[in-house]
């Protein structure tokens, strides 16, 4: 599809779906519900008021202009920040869905109609590239891999009233109450999906916070908070087995495969051109 | 600037490289990640309150090469990082040090 020049919209269907945008082969914008856009990660993060970026986005539309240009003219971003923060935001899309499992996808030939395109836009093997380097990093650490839909929990008493973590850990923690997901948790702070799941995966090492994965109710009594910051290990380090639940992976790395291989297969060149709509299952 | 081989802006939050310009070696991905690493470390070591100030600027030499490391500040999450590897045969630190630091602010402009 890259090679092919395609331009229009990739629908992905799957745990995240989303369209990934591309014009002449390249990645303009990626929309996923599980991965925060860069009007989120600006307007959650104080970077941008929300009164000045309305009156940009009401200005933009009124003027039938793009978003970026008005972003601009008003001084609210650089020109330079304003590609670094779209840029980080299509990277963590694509890791959304290289966190996930993508059942099929269909490309729709369309102008390029994204309020907030990156340009110049992203190559995709380099976002694919990038996606399978952070699955890495988290496979990387121990106990199971940190998923975008596992619940996370303050473990309590880890930290003494008043401490101070610094980092954007006391943010973290704060708002880590068994309910919410990493997924939550990045689109409540401002931050990408990946940076908040990495801040987990490193305070759940130190014993910080507690993974539950989905399905479970909050850790809430000693036992079930101790299974949780272990990673759901018995004391020999062996996965503890569970009623009615599949076993987990072997390993780390193996839960996150199906995904990893998937998304460098729908950005693959396909030897015919791409027709409208098209089920590329 | 002299010597310069590879110039960079790095995400520290996720280590990624977001623009870069220059010869880049195959591993150079691994290496953003690792200087951003470094970055977050030096941060953790001036303490969550940072009472001697907030993280500037990382300088380190190899035998063959000096890396720059700028901060780039006020963005959201832990901010950018601008990154250039020089040659130490070529390069003076102090001078690139200062040359960094006046084209730093116009990188995210």
């Amino acid at each position: 599809m890259s090679a092919a020049g395609f331009t229009g919209a990739l629908t992905v269907i799957g745990a995240p779906g989303g369209t990934i945008h591309l014009a002449d082969g390249a990645v303009t914008a990626i929309d996923t519900p599980w991965s925060p856009s860069a009007e989120v990660v600006l307007l959650h993060s104080g970077r941008v008021p929300e009164a000045d970026w309305e009156a940009a986005f009401t200005a933009a539309a009124v003027a039938r202009d793009q978003l970026r240009a008005e972003l601009l003219r008003r001084g609210l971003l650089g020109e330079g920040e304003l590609e670094a923060l779209l840029r980080t935001a299509l990277a963590d899309g694509m890791f959304a869905f290289a966190a996930g499992f993508v059942d099929s996808c269909r490309t729709e030939e369309s102008p390029p109609g994204h309020p907030l395109p990156l340009e110049p836009a992203a190559d995709a093997s380099w976002l694919v590239t990038e996606a399978l380097r952070r699955l890495d990093v988290l496979a990387a650490f121990p106990g199971p891999p940190l998923r975008p839909r596992d619940r996370v929990l303050s473990v309590p008493g880890a930290v003494r009233p008043g401490a101070f973590l610094g980092g954007g850990r006391d943010e973290i923690l704060a708002a880590a109450d068994g309910r919410r997901t990493s997924r939550d948790l990045a689109f409540a702070l401002g931050r990408g999906l990946y940076v908040t799941m990495l801040q987990l995966a490193r305070m759940r090492a130190d014993g910080l916070i507690a993974s539950v994965a989905p399905g479970l109710s909050p850790a809430s009594d000693g036992e079930d908070q101790a299974e949780a910051a272990s990673g759901g290990a018995t004391v020999s380090g062996l996965p503890r087995r569970q009623k009615d639940r599949p076993a987990p992976p072997a390993r780390a790395e193996d839960l996150p495969s199906r995904a990893a291989r998937s998304v460098p297969r729908m950005l693959r060149p396909r030897s015919e051109g791409p027709s409208r709509p098209r089920d590329t299952r | 600037m002299e010597g310069v081989r590879t110039v960079a802006l790095i995400d520290i939050a996720s280590g990624m490289v977001v623009r870069s310009a220059g010869d880049q070696d195959p591993g150079f991905p691994a290496l953003a990640a690792s200087v951003a690493d470094e970055a977050r470390a030096a941060r953790e070591a001036l303490g969550p309150r940072q009472p001697a100030g907030e993280l500037d600027e990382i300088a380190a030499a190899t035998t063959s090469r000096l890396h720059l490391s700028k901060i780039l500040r006020d963005r959201p999450g832990e901010g950018f990082l601008l990154f250039v590897d020089m040659d130490r045969a070529r390069a003076n630190i102090a001078l690139a040090s200062r040359q960094v630091g006046q084209l730093a602010s116009a990188v995210l402009a």
